[in-house]
């Protein structure tokens, strides 16, 4: 079957508004995780989160978004697709063609806006600006209705591996002819909503988040967004061919809504299945992006799926410990920053670790190299035990 | 507060807290294990009760599995409580 | 492009667990709500933290599991499963000032939740997904298994839709027009000549494969559009039929998500008239209501129109002249902007 390629990608997270301020900030391993700047939240002074530092009103100003009622979700998306499109090139005409798709996801939609969705839910007047705004399905609406784009658009939500099901989805309507080009993504904004739900459930660090780390005590929220343009191999003329999304999966855990097995049957059936859709065994893995979210659940279980599938566990680090839990945009954002490792054949340093879970013993990198990267695997296991991987390979 | 008064206002509170459709207070015994096989909750529950416990007794544990000490049977919460309530 | 074999719909008609269509039920206040089972196969332990719209999929699954045990995956579309609890959680944000809170309704909230559950309860590790692009989020999930199916032509998947109408839903697609002002019934859903619909729910299950021996009917193409302009939709739909249906074949009903919102009554004159004269021409949203997955009761409808051979009189907007329905093509329009035509055919 054709391949398919990522011909373009924008990303905007708590590390910088761009590509290179992002693989910036990764090289210099740092931490993009603070107290909350800007956000309304009785927690602002005593957790930790992956803020980016802007504004609603600095967004629309930068993004030239004149019309109301678009939330956050969709502003940091409309960032991140800007510079998608613009880095692969697509005109204006190929957007709105009806063999160009769009397919994006997120966790918050229009969540962000807790107290106007409780005047609205609650009270029968008159609504917000933001009465429309409020599902999953409303970013992909604000981008379609924008870019008038014609082909298919879907909006997926698995919860944290939300974008790197998008990305499979899009990889695959092209496989199938029912796209050329499609443009994937993720995103989502700090809402207080996602705030206390998670700290409701006690996974939330009181500090930073160590992920791996035989001391972690939780996660550390982030907002951020990414979108990769995908194009079908008959497809390439002229455009840049930045990497391939060689192999990908999609498995359930089938245990517990909001905890993964011991065995972590689904982490390992993803992994495996994924690397049995590429065509590689895991001795072809130079790299993993975990999903490592700081928890206690998720990074022994995680490093125990990867125990079981890998004789030899390759370097993985957590980009997590950089800018927090994106939610349903860590998936797209871990997938650019795995083609940021295979571009410039890096590894970036993961950071808060001291000493390895006793169980697994794992150790994930904590210094910058330069090293050979061919295959590299995003790992993403979700709330609902939605386990997603990701295999991009250097071209 | 009689124990005893407060052990059935407990079962009560537990039942609707919990939603626990089919339970009745009397079906709770004293010393039934909340937890595994004798009511059968889960770790979500856990973390339900002590929010309970904070609602209704103003009684604050931030660990859940501090708090797995605590709600092992309706005994020995109604012990705790009685110890820690500040409502 | 696959086969649909055993299905279950639980929706405000009688419909699970035996089908009933002659008699309309009807409702007076704007929202058709669905006849809930008795959920006797869900354990009392799991079912208490359910909202309405987990239950009302679990209960619907559950008979296709048992019938089913090795499936290879689950595939729901749902635009706004779970915000009940989304909301629920948020109202105890703001009651106790972001103190102390229960997380059930968080756990619950989340679009797939469904999903999850079924995983759970059938315990698949298969794909897994949830689609939650609003009034396409079922036709997304209808594409994502024939794309499945066409790389796994052994495997069977299950694949459904569902949405609820919760409290605060209402209260917002009330706030954003999409419900009539004034109270009316459904049966009169398309006399008026207001804005707006009246609020639906319900889910619909399917078990699909590419094996046509027992199957119930033939899913041959699907077709979605984000489009306010009629004329573009018009283009479409003739390349659809032109596409998906030979030269000896024709339309034999036309099942159309009319909704009595008079905002958008050109688009279904346009492309009724696009169609033979003798294509049967019927409505579900009368018996379903409005809401984002409600194609999927239609898809549902759709086979037990092929089985029975029966369109009830209710549903008529023509009257019915054909000797045999072969051939249905389903249109659902959600808010006069995503659109999707589909066509089932007879085995």
């Amino acid at each position: 079957m054709a391949k398919v390629y990522v011909t373009g990608m924008g990303i905007i997270t708590a590390l910088g508004d761009t590509l290179e301020l992002n693989r910036d900030g990764l090289m210099q391993g740092k931490c993009a995780i603070g107290k909350l700047d800007s956000f309304p939240s009785k927690y602002a002074e005593t957790l930790l989160f992956g803020e980016i530092k802007h504004s609603n009103a600095q967004l629309k100003k930068m993004l030239n978004v004149n019309v109301k009622g678009v939330s956050r979700t969709s502003l940091l998306a409309l960032h991140a697709f800007n510079q998608a499109i613009q880095d692969a090139g697509i005109s204006e005409k190929e957007l709105s063609n009806s063999d160009t798709s769009l397919v994006i996801a997120n966790t918050v939609g229009g969540m962000c806006l807790t107290d106007e969705l409780y005047q609205d839910a609650n009270q029968h007047n008159s609504g917000s600006e933001y009465i429309a705004s409020y599902d999953c399905g409303s970013v992909g609406v604000f981008l379609q209705d924008r870019f008038k784009i014609r082909g298919i658009v879907n909006t997926i939500n698995t919860a944290c591996s939300s974008s790197a099901n998008a990305i499979m989805y899009g990889a695959r309507l092209i496989k199938k002819g029912y796209a050329k080009r499609v443009i994937v993504g993720g995103t989502d904004s700090l809402a207080k909503f996602t705030i206390n739900g998670f700290n409701s459930l006690h996974i939330l660090s009181p500090g930073l988040c160590a992920p791996f780390d035989k001391d972690r005590s939780g996660l550390n929220l982030g907002e951020g967004a990414a979108f990769l343009v995908l194009e079908g191999e008959d497809s390439i003329v002229d455009q840049k061919i930045i990497a391939e999304v060689k192999g990908y999966a999609n498995a359930n855990d089938a245990y517990h809504p909001s905890t993964l097995s011991e065995n972590g049957d689904g982490p390992f059936l993803a992994m495996q299945q994924a690397l049995k859709q590429a065509g590689l065994t895991p001795g072809d893995i130079d790299f993993i992006n975990t999903h490592g979210t700081g928890t206690e659940n998720n990074d022994e279980v995680e490093g125990r799926a990867m125990i079981r599938l890998f004789n030899k566990v390759p370097a993985f680090t957590s980009t997590k410990s950089n800018i927090g839990h994106t939610l349903g945009a860590s998936g797209a954002i871990e997938a650019v920053y795995c083609i940021l490792n295979l571009l410039h054949q890096e590894i970036y340093p993961s950071l808060n670790f001291k000493e390895s879970i006793t169980d697994t013993r794992l150790i994930p990198e904590q210094s910058y190299s330069k090293t050979v990267i061919n295959n590299v695997m995003s790992n993403s296991f979700g709330f609902g035990g939605n386990c997603s991987s990701v295999i991009l390979s250097k071209v | 507060m009689e124990t005893q008064v407060l052990k059935q206002e407990l079962k009560e509170k537990i039942i609707e807290f919990l939603n626990l459709i089919d339970t009745k207070p009397e079906d709770i015994k004293d010393d039934q294990p909340l937890f595994g096989e004798g009511l059968g909750l889960d770790s979500i529950d856990s973390i339900e009760l002590i929010v309970l416990l904070d609602r209704n007794y103003g009684i604050k544990i931030n660990d859940p599995k501090e708090g797995r000490k605590v709600l092992v049977d309706i005994n020995t919460m109604v012990d705790y409580i009685e110890k820690n309530r500040t409502k | 492009m696959f086969y649909i074999h055993q299905t279950v719909c639980i929706s405000p008609q009688i419909t699970f667990p035996e089908a009933n269509l002659e008699q309309l039920i009807i409702c007076n206040e704007n929202k058709l709500y669905a006849k809930e089972p008795s959920y006797e196969g869900i354990p009392t332990g799991i079912l208490r933290r359910m909202g309405k719209a987990v239950r009302l999929g679990v209960a619907a699954a559950l008979p296709l599991f048992k019938l089913n045990d090795q499936l290879d995956g689950i595939i729901i579309g749902t635009a706004n499963g779970g915000m009940e609890d989304c909301i629920k959680f948020l109202n105890q944000i703001m009651q106790y000032e972001e103190g102390v809170l229960t997380p059930t309704n968080f756990v619950q909230s989340t679009s797939n939740a469904v999903a999850s559950q079924l995983g759970f309860f059938s315990k698949n590790k298969g794909y897994n997904i949830t689609h939650v692009h609003r009034g396409l989020a079922f036709e997304n999930a209808i594409i994502d298994a024939e794309m499945l199916l066409d790389d796994n032509k052994e495997h069977t998947y299950l694949l459904g839709g569902l949405d609820e109408i919760s409290t605060y839903n209402f209260n917002i697609d009330y706030l954003c027009g999409y419900i009539k002002k004034e109270s009316i019934t459904n049966a009169d859903l398309y006399t008026g000549k207001t804005e707006g619909s009246i609020a639906g729910e319900g889910v619909s299950m399917f078990v699909v494969n590419n094996n046509s021996k027992d199957a119930i009917s033939n899913f041959r193409a699907i077709q979605t559009i984000h489009t306010t302009d009629d004329k573009e939709l018009a283009a479409v739909f003739k390349k659809f039929l032109a596409e998906n249906l030979s030269d000896r074949e024709t339309v034999d009903l036309f099942l159309t998500g009319e909704n009595g919102d008079f905002r958008y009554e050109n688009v279904y004159e346009t492309l009724e008239s696009i169609l033979k004269e003798d294509t049967v021409v019927a409505r579900y949203k009368h018996m379903c209501g409005e809401y984002q997955t409600a194609s999927s009761f239609a898809l549902w409808l759709s086979g037990w129109i092929l089985q029975n051979q029966n369109v009830p009189m209710h549903m008529l907007k023509t009257s019915l002249k054909k000797n045999e329905i072969a051939n249905i093509v389903i249109y659902s329009n959600y808010q006069g902007f995503q659109h999707s035509f589909m066509l089932l055919s007879k085995v």
